[in-house]
C-alpha cells in the first residue's frame, strides 16, 4: 500500500479548474517532485494534501487511512512555504520549536531538537532573531526548519528555493538531498526548475492542464518523455521540435532521411530534438546529405549557419540555423565553443537517428510498434 | 515642498497661532475656571491672575456643595463611576464579541458576513433615535430599563461596528499561510486564532479599543433616555447638575474638566491611532 | 501521537468536518443577534409611524397608513425642521471643511511643531459634544462668559449667544465647527500626506505658481478625501442632536427644532409617538441614501489605503 495516495482528485476555484482527476501515489520514504509550469495547479495540490483546501470531488489517503477531509493539525506533515510563512512576532527559535510544542514536547527536549535542526541548516547562530531581522536565506532555513523539526511523516516543501538569489539557490541545490536525507522523510517537493527537479527527485511528477502527465524518474523522463508539452517543460535550453513524416521505415526530417529502427505508423509526425544531443564540428567533408554508421545508429551530418553563441554556466548554447531557414538550438562545452568560428560561418550538425523522439501532430508519443 | 519667504513665515505663523487659541483656548480657560471661586469668575473683566482653590473639586467629590440656601447634594461622582463602568463595559463586550466576528468575516469570505458587517456600518449612520424611542418600550417591557446591562447592550451600537471595521482591516492584512502553517505545525484553529491571529493584529486592536472606549463616554443620547439619574453617565449628568445647582459655575467648570480628562488623556497617549481609528481605517495615520 | 488520542472522533477525514461549515457563523453570531437587536426596534419604528399613536391617548391608538407622513408634509413647522437641519448641515459642513482645508495645509510639512500642533487640535475632537455645549454655555454666560466679554469689547454690548433667536443657529455652529473641524484636518492632513511627491517636485522644477499648484495638483488628488471627510461630517450633521440639546433644546421658541430634537420633544413632550417615529423616518431616508454614497467612497478610500500599507 502506498504511502500517500491522491485518487482522481479534482478542485476548481469558480471557473477555473485547477485540478481535474489527477491521481499519484507515493512510497515511503521517497521524494517525489511535482513539477509543471506556473500556475498547473502545483501549489492547490499541496494544499489538498496539507488540508488547507480540501478538494471538489476524490479521496487522498495516507496508508490505509482517508484524509480528504482531515484538519491540518491532525495530519503529522510538515510544510515549507515559498514566502516562508515564519511567524513574525516569534524568534526563530520559537518558530523552529513550534511543531514541537504542539506535539506536546517538553522544555528541554525542544531545546535539544531546535539546537540539532538548526545545526543541520547552520542557522544555530541566529535563533533568537526575529523573522524580520533573518536575511531571505536564513528565512528559508528556518522555514525548512520549522517544517523538518518534529520529524513529520510527509514533508511538503512549496517552491523553497524560489524566493533566494541564485547563489543560495545553487548551495541548497546541492545542500537539500542531504539534509532530506538525514530525516530519512517522505517528501513532495513542488517546482519549477527542472534542475531542481533533476537534482532532488527520487521520481518526477509532471503536472499540467489538471492532471499528471507522467511520473517516473527524472532521466526517464528526460529522455523518454511520454508527451511534446513534457519533453519542452523538461531541459533547458528546451528542446527542438520539427515536423517530420514517417515513411518506409524512415522519417524525413529537414531534408534528411533517417532509418528507423522499429515499426512506427507513417503519417506526418512532430520531432523532438535535445540540443546537446547535435554536435556541431567545423569540417564540412560531411556536408550534405550523408550518413555515416557509427555503431548502433546513422549519424547525419547537415550544412547550417552558426549564428551566435551564448555561455549558460558551464555550457554554451548556439544557435544554429538551417538552409530553409529553421532555428535550432545546440549545446556544447564551452571549451569547445571557444574553438567556433564567430560570426555566421558555415558549420556542420551532426544528429543520429537515435536521439530524435517522435510525437503525433497533437503532442502524443509515437513509440515503435512492437513487432 | 513649499518656498518659505519671511512674509510667509510671518502670515502662516499668525494664522496657525489664531488656530490654536481658538480651539486650544476654550479648554484653557474652563480649566482655569475650575481652580476659581464664584467671586473671582464673576469677576470684570475676567483675569487669569487668581489664587487658585481646590474647592470646586472637592465639592464634587465629596458629593456635597454648601450654599447659601442650604446643602446641596452632588451625584456627580456616581455619574462619573457610571462613565467608567459603562464604557469600559461596552468596550470590553464588543471586544469578545466583535474580535471574534472580525476574524470569520476577514477569514471566510461569506455571504452571511458581509451583510451583518454593511447591517451593523450602515446603522452607525442611522438616526440613533429611530432604533431608541421604540427600544424604549421595548426595554420598559424587559426591565431592562435604566439598568447597566440594558445600557451596555445598547452601546454595543457605537463600540461593535468601530471594532469590526478597524479589526477586520487588520486580520486581512495578515497572510493566511502564517495561519496555516500553524495549523500543519499541530495547533487547532482556536489556539491559531489566539496565538497568531490576535497577537498580529494587536495594533488595531489597541486602536479599535481606545476609540470605541473615547465613544462610548463621550455618548449622551442613549443614556438620556434609557437611564434616569442614577445610571447616567458624566455627559448627561453634567448637564443635570448644571439644571440643579444653577449657578455653580465653579463647580460645573470642574465636573467639565473630570468629565473629558479621560478622553483627553486617552487621546494624547494613543494619538498615532487616532487617524486610522476616526476614517474607519480608510485613511492610514 | 499525543493529538491523535485526544480528538478520536475528528480522525475520520473521510467525511466533511460539520465544524468547518458552522465555524464562520458561529463566530459571527454574537454580531447577527445584535444586528437582529437593532433590525427589531427599526421594524417597530416603521410600525409605529404608520398608526395614530400618542401615549396620552391610548384610546385612539389605530393603524393609519401614511397619514403621519401627508401630515407631516403639508405641516409648516416640519419644513421648518427640514430647513434649519439643512442650513445647519450647510454651515457647519463648509466651514468646517474650508477651516479643515486650510489647517491641513498649514501643517503639512512633518516638522515637530506641526506635529505636536496637528495632536493638540484634535482634542476639542475628544470631548463630548454634550459636554462641549456646556463649555460655550459657560463661556457665553452673560455674566461672566469671555466670549459675551469680547463681544463687548467689539460693540456688541448685548450679544446674547445661543439665547437670541437671531444668533442662536450661529452660536451652535461655531460649537460644531470647534468640536468637529478636526476631523476634517485630520483626514485632509493625513490624505494630504499621503499624496505622491512627483507632480510637485516636477512643479517646483518648472516654478509653476503656487496657486496654480494648488487647485490643479492638490485639490484634484485630493478630492476623494474630500469627499468622503464631507459626506460623513453631512451625514453626523444632518442628525446632531447632542449639541444643540445641551445647548438650548431647539429654542429659543423653535429657531433650532432639527430633526432629532424635534423627534425627541414630539415623543417625551408631546408623547406622539407616531409623528416622532414618521419624523425619523424622513431622517432616516435622508441617512440612508447619504450613508450609501458614503459608504462607498470609503470602501474605496480603505482599499486604497490598504494597498499602498
Amino acid at each position: 500500500m502506498s504511502y500517500l495516495s491522491l485518487d482522481q482528485v479534482s478542485k476548481r476555484f469558480k471557473d477555473d479548474i485547477v485540478l481535474d482527476r489527477a491521481s499519484l501515489s507515493i512510497e515511503r520514504g521517497e521524494t517525489v517532485v511535482v513539477f509543471g509550469p506556473s500556475g498547473c495547479g502545483k501549489t492547490v495540490l499541496l494544499r489538498l494534501i496539507a488540508g488547507i483546501n480540501e478538494p471538489d470531488a476524490g479521496q487522498i489517503r495516507m496508508g490505509n487511512r482517508d484524509v480528504t477531509y482531515l484538519e491540518p493539525e491532525h495530519r503529522n506533515i510538515g510544510m515549507a512555504f515559498q514566502n516562508f510563512a515564519l511567524y513574525p512576532h516569534l524568534s526563530a527559535f520559537d518558530n523552529i520549536a513550534s511543531p514541537l510544542k504542539a506535539r506536546g514536547m517538553k522544555g528541554g527536549e525542544i531545546e535539544g531538537r531546535v539546537k540539532e535542526v538548526a545545526g543541520l541548516l547552520k542557522i544555530d547562530h541566529v535563533l533568537h532573531h526575529l523573522p524580520k531581522a533573518l536575511s531571505n536565506g536564513q528565512k528559508q532555513r528556518t522555514s525548512l526548519g520549522r517544517a523538518l523539526a518534529a520529524n513529520p511523516g510527509l514533508l511538503l516543501l512549496d517552491d523553497p528555493l524560489r524566493n533566494v538569489d541564485a547563489k543560495l539557490r545553487y548551495e541548497m541545490r546541492i545542500e537539500l538531498p542531504r539534509v532530506l536525507k538525514a530525516f530519512e522523510t517522505t517528501v513532495i517537493y513542488v517546482t519549477q526548475d527542472y534542475k531542481e527537479a533533476m537534482a532532488l527527485g527520487d521520481r518526477v511528477a509532471v503536472l499540467m492542464g489538471g492532471g499528471f502527465k507522467q511520473i517516473d524518474h527524472p532521466s526517464v523522463i528526460y529522455k523518454d518523455p511520454d508527451d511534446l508539452d513534457v519533453a519542452r517543460l523538461f531541459g533547458d535550453p528546451t528542446v527542438n521540435v520539427l515536423d517530420g513524416r514517417i515513411a518506409d521505415g524512415a522519417v524525413e526530417l529537414m531534408g534528411l532521411r533517417f532509418a528507423l529502427s522499429g515499426q512506427f505508423e507513417p503519417g506526418p509526425c512532430r520531432v523532438a530534438l535535445r540540443p546537446e544531443s547535435i554536435e556541431v564540428t567545423l569540417d564540412d567533408t560531411a556536408a550534405g546529405a550523408t550518413a555515416i554508421d557509427v555503431g548502433d545508429s546513422v549519424r547525419h551530418g547537415l550544412e547550417v549557419e552558426l549564428d551566435a553563441v551564448t555561455p549558460l554556466n558551464v555550457r554554451a548554447v548556439m544557435l544554429l540555423k538551417t538552409e530553409d531557414g529553421r532555428e535550432l538550438l545546440a549545446t556544447c562545452s564551452e571549451d569547445e565553443a571557444s574553438r567556433l568560428p564567430r560570426g555566421h560561418k558555415k558549420v556542420t550538425a551532426h544528429i543520429r537517428a537515435s536521439d530524435l523522439l517522435f510525437f503525433t501532430p497533437s503532442g502524443a508519443r509515437l513509440r515503435p510498434r512492437p513487432s | 515642498m513649499q518656498r518659505q519667504t519671511t512674509l510667509g513665515r510671518i502670515v502662516r505663523g499668525t494664522l496657525l497661532t489664531l488656530v490654536g487659541m481658538f480651539f486650544l483656548f476654550p479648554i484653557l480657560w474652563v480649566f482655569l475656571m475650575s481652580f476659581q471661586t464664584n467671586q473671582e469668575i464673576l469677576r470684570i473683566p475676567p483675569s487669569i491672575f487668581f489664587e487658585p482653590t481646590l474647592q470646586n473639586y472637592h465639592a464634587l467629590i465629596s458629593g456635597r456643595l454648601e450654599t447659601q440656601t442650604g446643602t446641596l447634594e452632588i451625584r456627580f461622582m456616581n455619574n462619573l463611576m457610571n462613565s467608567v463602568i459603562l464604557a469600559t463595559s461596552s468596550v470590553a463586550l464588543s471586544l469578545l464579541l466583535g474580535i471574534p466576528a472580525a476574524y470569520a468575516f476577514a477569514r471566510f469570505k461569506f455571504r452571511l458576513g458581509e451583510d451583518i458587517a454593511f447591517t451593523l456600518l450602515s446603522f452607525r449612520f442611522a438616526p440613533p433615535l429611530l432604533v431608541l424611542l421604540p427600544l424604549a418600550i421595548y426595554f420598559q417591557q424587559l426591565g431592562l430599563i435604566n439598568t447597566y446591562s440594558g445600557l451596555i447592550w445598547v452601546y454595543q451600537l457605537i463600540t461593535l461596528p468601530l471594532i469590526l471595521w478597524i479589526v477586520r482591516g487588520y486580520f486581512e492584512d495578515i497572510s493566511e499561510d502564517i495561519e496555516h502553517a500553524y495549523r500543519i505545525d499541530g495547533n487547532g484553529w482556536f489556539k491559531t486564532f489566539t496565538h497568531i491571529a490576535i497577537p498580529l493584529a494587536k495594533p488595531g486592536i489597541a486602536a479599535a479599543t481606545l476609540l470605541s472606549f473615547i465613544f462610548a463616554w463621550n455618548n449622551f443620547v442613549f443614556a438620556l433616555i434609557l437611564a434616569s439619574a442614577d445610571k447616567q453617565p458624566v455627559t448627561v449628568g453634567a448637564l443635570a447638575f448644571v439644571t440643579a445647582s444653577g449657578i455653580q459655575y465653579g463647580q460645573i467648570a470642574a465636573s467639565v474638566v473630570l468629565s473629558v480628562t479621560p478622553t483627553l488623556a486617552l487621546a494624547l497617549y494613543a494619538q498615532r491611532y487616532l487617524v486610522e481609528g476616526l476614517s474607519l481605517g480608510a485613511v492610514k495615520g | 501521537m499525543a493529538t491523535e488520542a485526544m480528538t478520536g472522533a475528528v480522525m475520520d477525514g473521510s467525511k466533511r468536518p460539520l465544524m468547518r461549515q458552522v465555524l464562520p457563523y458561529l463566530l459571527s453570531l454574537p454580531a447577527l443577534l445584535v444586528c437582529i437587536g437593532i433590525l427589531i426596534p427599526f421594524g417597530t419604528a416603521i410600525y409605529y409611524s404608520l398608526q395614530r399613536y400618542n401615549l396620552a391617548f391610548p384610546m385612539t391608538r389605530g393603524f393609519i397608513w401614511f397619514d403621519n407622513y401627508t401630515m407631516l408634509f403639508t405641516d409648516p413647522s416640519f419644513w421648518h425642521t427640514v430647513r434649519v437641519s439643512l442650513l445647519y448641515t450647510l454651515y457647519t459642513v463648509g466651514f468646517e471643511l474650508l477651516l479643515g482645508l486650510g489647517i491641513a495645509l498649514l501643517l503639512q510639512r512633518r516638522t515637530l511643531f506641526n506635529n505636536i500642533m496637528s495632536i493638540l487640535l484634535l482634542l476639542p475632537l475628544m470631548i463630548a459634544p454634550a459636554i462641549a455645549s456646556l463649555m460655550w454655555r459657560l463661556m457665553t454666560n452673560p455674566n461672566f462668559g469671555v466670549l459675551s466679554y469680547l463681544a463687548g469689547m467689539v460693540g456688541f454690548t448685548d450679544f446674547r449667544w445661543a439665547s437670541a433667536p437671531s444668533s442662536a443657529l450661529f452660536t451652535v455652529v461655531l460649537i460644531d465647527i470647534w468640536v468637529y473641524t478636526p476631523f476634517m484636518m485630520v483626514l485632509l492632513l493625513a490624505g494630504l500626506r499621503a499624496l505622491p511627491r512627483q507632480p510637485f517636485e516636477a512643479a517646483e522644477l518648472d516654478g509653476v505658481p503656487q496657486t496654480f499648484v494648488f487647485f490643479r495638483i492638490t485639490l484634484p488628488m485630493l478630492t476623494p478625501y474630500i469627499i468622503t471627510a464631507s459626506l460623513f461630517r453631512m451625514l453626523e450633521s444632518i442628525q446632531q442632536f447632542d449639541i444643540i440639546y445641551a445647548m438650548t433644546q431647539g429654542g429659543p421658541g423653535n429657531t433650532l427644532m432639527v430633526f432629532q430634537v424635534t423627534a425627541y420633544l414630539e415623543r417625551y413632550q408631546y408623547t406622539n409617538v407616531g409623528r416622532s417615529a414618521a419624523i425619523l423616518m424622513v431622517l432616516w431616508a435622508i441617512t440612508f441614501i447619504l450613508s450609501n454614497i458614503f459608504i462607498k467612497q470609503w470602501l474605496r478610500l480603505r482599499e486604497k489605503a490598504r494597498g499602498i500599507a
